[in-house]
């Protein structure tokens, strides 16, 4: 194929990602996400300058070369890269199937696609912090000069690109197999342990290596040069090899054990709508995913606060109390209906079964308080909480916090694919955003506001009496946030369907 | 049931127009239409999951009378399928049966009983299966639709293009299903499909749609039916263009 005809592919190709981002459904009609993440992206890249500023600072009082210090841990850079790509890129062979049955070559397109990975607008966007760093550190100084600055800035940018390859590589693994989740975290566990703590090699290798990129070495790009095209052919033979899986991919089919949990028959329609809940989770992935990490979150939290003098005054202590009650649930219910948009038209062509949905929902929310209870009753033996302020924070989640995400169902319009393996990111609404930011500090306040000015044992009290009079009446608050629902059904509906397997 | 000024515009785009139309008891009514006539879309202003621009649809029962998108009781006399959208793809298909019946108030007994008349539909693919709904072929998914919305021997029964993925033996099954429903029960049955062999063999009545318009409303005694309803598809493709095309 001549280059004029590999260019003008490039091109159509790019303009259809480009065009497939700008009107994905949940972009599309999400102006105010849009202009949010715009934001995050501005305030990351003000941050990035802002620290680029700061370790050029701090270094320059050092014994060595202000950037030999920064130099010295680049390989924390690199990581922090990889797991920041995290979720966010489709594979070639992923992106391809569109067009694999078009007159164009497969060689060409695989080409195109890896070739776009390395020619990626994300690679430079830590030049924000290395730039000024740089600037600082190496433009200005006599010794190395502009040069200098210009042999360093195009160094890093080579080894963001052979992280892009590297991680592409991985990502196409896990695509294949979740084992590889945990190939990069033995291997930067093992550079980290090995380089930085058993011995110190990797201190002063990546220093003489950053250093060459300065002194405009050649070796030194060679080297990452030989890198990044092994990286390339590699990743080039992968995506070859799972090109057909990819496109005949299918969820293994494993014969399934039909549980009839019987003990929740007793509960009529909620406890089929609890036997759903708990399916939805054994079941789909990016549901377990969630469930999983949520049960562990909490136990992070909830094993510090017991078991270790941490968090053990000031508003940290109220803090981390109401914090392990409720994580879970902030965590998980901000998705709140994402799981049920894909059956969305099935629910609702039956009587009320949002409502006994989310009654069965709040009932298992609630059975999932359980856990940080049992675990909080150790800081309450050692004192480090009053059994009010446990109490408290156990009812008060459930009936103050609970009621607050639960709004979520109102608004939240996403459907979540259930197969992923891992979950794409997605672009919250506003009212999920603020949601769940209110979530997250109002009970804190509430409940450091009381404690501080009743003592524990009342402000627990208080915090009960709170509590249990939203449990006493979480029929009418869902019934009233079911009415909502109904308000806003068709709106809903049609954006259910619109994001189903987008 | 009763459509009156029954509209639905997408953008600039108008999917349904409907002035008038009754839809009587124990109707089977058959909505033929090529792509884009608004088929669907009249079924998801029926079952209130589309918002209609201006209209409403109205159901009367013996005792009352109920606006579909004011009030929820209809539902309880109703099955319907339209697509996956219907379907919790997470559960095996006798789980679903079972979740359906239960919400329904159907006893496992009455449950199994109804199954055993489905069973030369299933031809033993889809019940017993330990699969996934999700992990099931596209026409085992379609039967597992339609068995579900059966399920609560609705008296108003709404499928979209039934016959869709579906082999040869399942859409005679399915025909003859759908037959043996309509005599038994008496239910009103809308189905829509492109099937016209199909659709025509079992319909009391068939409504022709275009462009979001009804425009032609045929019973089953108008024996000039079949006819013009060919006649109407054949008319909308031009042999001699394409020949000379290819």
């Amino acid at each position: 194929m001549d280059f004029k005809r590999f260019r003008l592919i490039y091109k159509l190709i790019t303009k259809n990602k480009k065009l497939s981002e700008k009107r994905h459904p949940m972009f599309e009609r999400n102006r105010f996400m849009k202009i949010f993440s715009y934001g995050i992206i501005a305030f990351m890249a003000c941050y990035l300058i802002f620290f680029g500023v700061m370790f050029a600072n701090i270094f320059t009082d050092g014994s060595k070369e202000a950037c030999d210090m920064l130099n010295q841990s680049i390989i924390i850079f690199l990581i922090l890269d990889f797991f920041i790509r995290f979720g966010m890129q489709e594979t070639p062979a992923q992106e391809i199937k569109p067009y694999k049955v078009m007159p164009i070559p497969m060689n060409t397109l695989m080409h195109i696609f890896l070739f776009k990975r390395g020619w990626n607008l994300y690679n430079v966007f830590f030049m924000f912090f290395f730039v000024p760093f740089g600037i600082m550190t190496i433009a200005t100084t006599p010794y190395f000069g502009v040069s200098g600055f210009i042999g360093y800035i195009l160094g890093i940018w080579l080894l963001f690109v052979l992280n892009a390859y590297w991680y592409l590589l991985w990502r196409t693994l896990v695509n294949h197999h979740t084992i590889y989740f945990l190939v990069p975290i033995f291997i930067y566990a093992a550079i980290i342990f090995f380089g930085m703590f058993a011995d110190e090699w990797l201190f002063e290798g990546s220093m003489n290596f950053m250093r060459g990129f300065i002194e405009w070495n050649p070796l030194c790009f060679l080297a990452v040069a030989v890198a990044i095209a092994l990286m390339y052919v590699v990743n080039l033979w992968l995506q070859k090899k799972l090109l057909y899986y990819e496109i005949a991919k299918v969820e293994k089919v494993k014969n399934v054990k039909s549980r009839e949990m019987s003990f929740l028959n007793r509960y009529g329609v909620i406890g089929e709508y609890l036997k759903l809940e708990i399916k939805s989770i054994s079941r789909n992935n990016v549901v377990r995913k969630i469930f999983v990490t949520g049960v562990i979150i909490t136990l992070i939290f909830c094993s510090v606060t017991a078991f270790t003098p941490a968090y053990d005054g000031g508003f940290m202590r109220v803090f981390i109390c109401i914090y392990c009650f409720a994580v879970y649930g902030i965590m998980t219910l901000t998705n709140v209906m994402g799981v049920e948009g894909n059956y969305i038209d099935g629910l609702m062509s039956r009587k009320e079964s949002v409502l006994s949905l989310l009654k069965a929902k709040y009932y298992f929310y609630c059975f999932m308080l359980l856990i940080p209870t049992l675990f909080m009753i150790a800081p309450v033996v050692t004192g480090k909480y009053t059994i009010y302020e446990l109490l408290g924070c156990l009812f008060f989640t459930p009936g103050c916090v609970f009621p607050f995400l639960f709004i979520l169902a109102i608004f939240n319009n996403t459907t979540m694919n259930l197969t992923q393996k891992i979950q794409q990111k997605t672009t919250n609404s506003k009212a999920q955003f603020f949601v769940s930011l209110g979530a997250m500090l109002v009970p804190m306040v509430v409940m450091y506001v009381l404690v501080m000015s009743m003592g524990s044992i009342w402000g627990g009290v208080v915090m009960m009496t709170l509590g249990l009079t939203g449990v006493a009446l979480h029929h009418v608050w869902l019934k009233a946030i079911y009415k909502q629902f109904m308000i806003r059904r068709y709106e809903n509906m049609s954006s259910f369907r619109a994001t189903r397997n987008s | 049931m009763q459509l009156e000024t029954l509209k639905k515009v997408f953008g600039e785009n108008v999917a349904l127009d409907i002035d008038a139309f009754t839809i009587n008891s124990g109707d089977v009514l058959g909505l033929v239409g090529n792509n884009g006539a608004g088929k669907t879309t009249l079924f998801r202003l029926i079952l209130d999951l589309l918002k209609p621009n201006t209209g409403h649809v109205t159901i009367k029962t013996e005792d009352a009378e109920y606006i579909t998108s004011k009030c929820e009781d209809w539902k309880t006399f109703t099955g319907a399928h339209i697509d996956s959208g219907f379907l919790i793809d997470y559960l095996t298909p006798d789980e679903y049966f079972s979740f359906i019946a239960k919400v329904n108030n159907i006893s496992k007994e009455e449950m199994e009983e109804q199954l055993k008349r489905y069973e030369d539909f299933m031809s033993g693919e889809v019940c017993g299966q330990n699969k996934l709904i999700r992990n099931l072929s596209a026409g085992n998914q379609q039967k597992v639709g339609i068995i579900a919305a059966l399920l609560n021997q609705p008296s108003l029964l709404i499928l979209d293009e039934p016959f869709n993925f579906l082999d040869p033996s399942s859409q005679l099954a399915m025909k003859y299903l759908l037959e043996d429903y309509n005599k038994q029960t008496g239910a009103t049955i809308l189905v829509s499909s492109h099937n016209l062999t199909h659709t025509l063999d079992i319909c009391t009545r068939v409504a022709l749609l275009e462009h979001g318009k009804i425009i032609k409303d045929y019973s089953k005694d108008n024996s000039d039916m079949i006819a013009e309803i060919e006649q109407y598809f054949e008319g909308n493709v031009h042999h001699e263009t394409i020949a000379a095309e290819v």
